[in-house]
């Protein structure tokens, strides 16, 4: 895999598994299905990070963690999808939801419906759609900077 | 498009590594199908996989990343000029 160099900044530090290697993604992300190869790159902003595709340019996205004390518990994998990311133990998953900054002019936007799920021990990643109808798309995650 | 007819319990068999079983008919309009396939083939229902797919297109771009380094450029200019003060 090739290596991305990125910066880390000490509040993600705790969360973002190490970022110097890439991330593969077997089934690349919904819509961007040749897309197999990410980079994670941090900016120094906040808890949010981007996944850059090494293969495709424009498949880049902005993650952020799942965070339980706004949404509650962490998804589960089910079977199929912890077979595709390899994982044994839950502890080894690490959750990251897409964020959406171009949808609404006042708020950054969280899909909630397709969070992706990292194993962070083999560097496997799976965009997980999840079937509750419930779940938001565009949830609002944060006020647009400088808003 | 290839149509089929199968009953419950047949299989249709896609490449070498993909198998559609008809598991059973609830009703007049519900068919449960069991997809076997590997790791790297995504299966979703179609009406749930499209939304995502047009939020991905939605959210996703080179200005994902300009969108971050943007918003962190203002952020530092902001904290220079605090330390300024």
């Amino acid at each position: 895999m090739s290596a991305v160099a990125v910066t880390r900044m000490p509040e993600m530090s705790d969360t973002l598994p190490n970022t110097k290697e890439a991330f593969y993604f077997p089934q690349g992300m919904v819509g961007f299905g040749d897309a197999h190869e990410f980079g994670l790159i941090y900016e120094g902003v906040g808890n949010i990070a981007c996944l850059q595709s090494i293969d495709q340019p424009e498949a880049a996205f902005l993650l952020t963690p799942w965070n339980q004390s706004r949404l509650g518990a962490q998804p589960k994998l089910n079977r199929e999808q912890a077979q595709c990311i390899e994982v044994q133990d839950e502890q080894d998953v690490m959750w990251l939801i897409v964020l959406n900054p171009f949808a609404d002019k006042k708020w950054v936007t969280a899909n909630l419906k397709a969070p992706i799920a990292i194993n962070t021990e083999k560097r496997i990643g799976l965009q997980c759609i999840r079937p509750e109808p419930e779940l938001e798309l565009r949830f609002q995650w944060m006020a647009q900077p400088g808003s | 498009m290839l149509v089929l007819r199968r009953k419950i319990g047949e299989v249709i068999q896609i490449n070498d590594n993909i198998r559609i079983i008809i598991q059973d008919v609830q009703n007049e309009h519900i068919v449960r199908i069991g997809i076997e396939a590997p790791p790297e083939i995504p299966v979703h229902r179609m009406e749930i996989y499209n939304l995502i797919q047009q939020e991905n297109k939605a959210a996703a771009g080179a200005n994902a990343l300009q969108w971050l380094k943007g918003v962190t450029h203002e952020r530092s200019s902001s904290d220079k000029d605090a330390g300024d003060e």
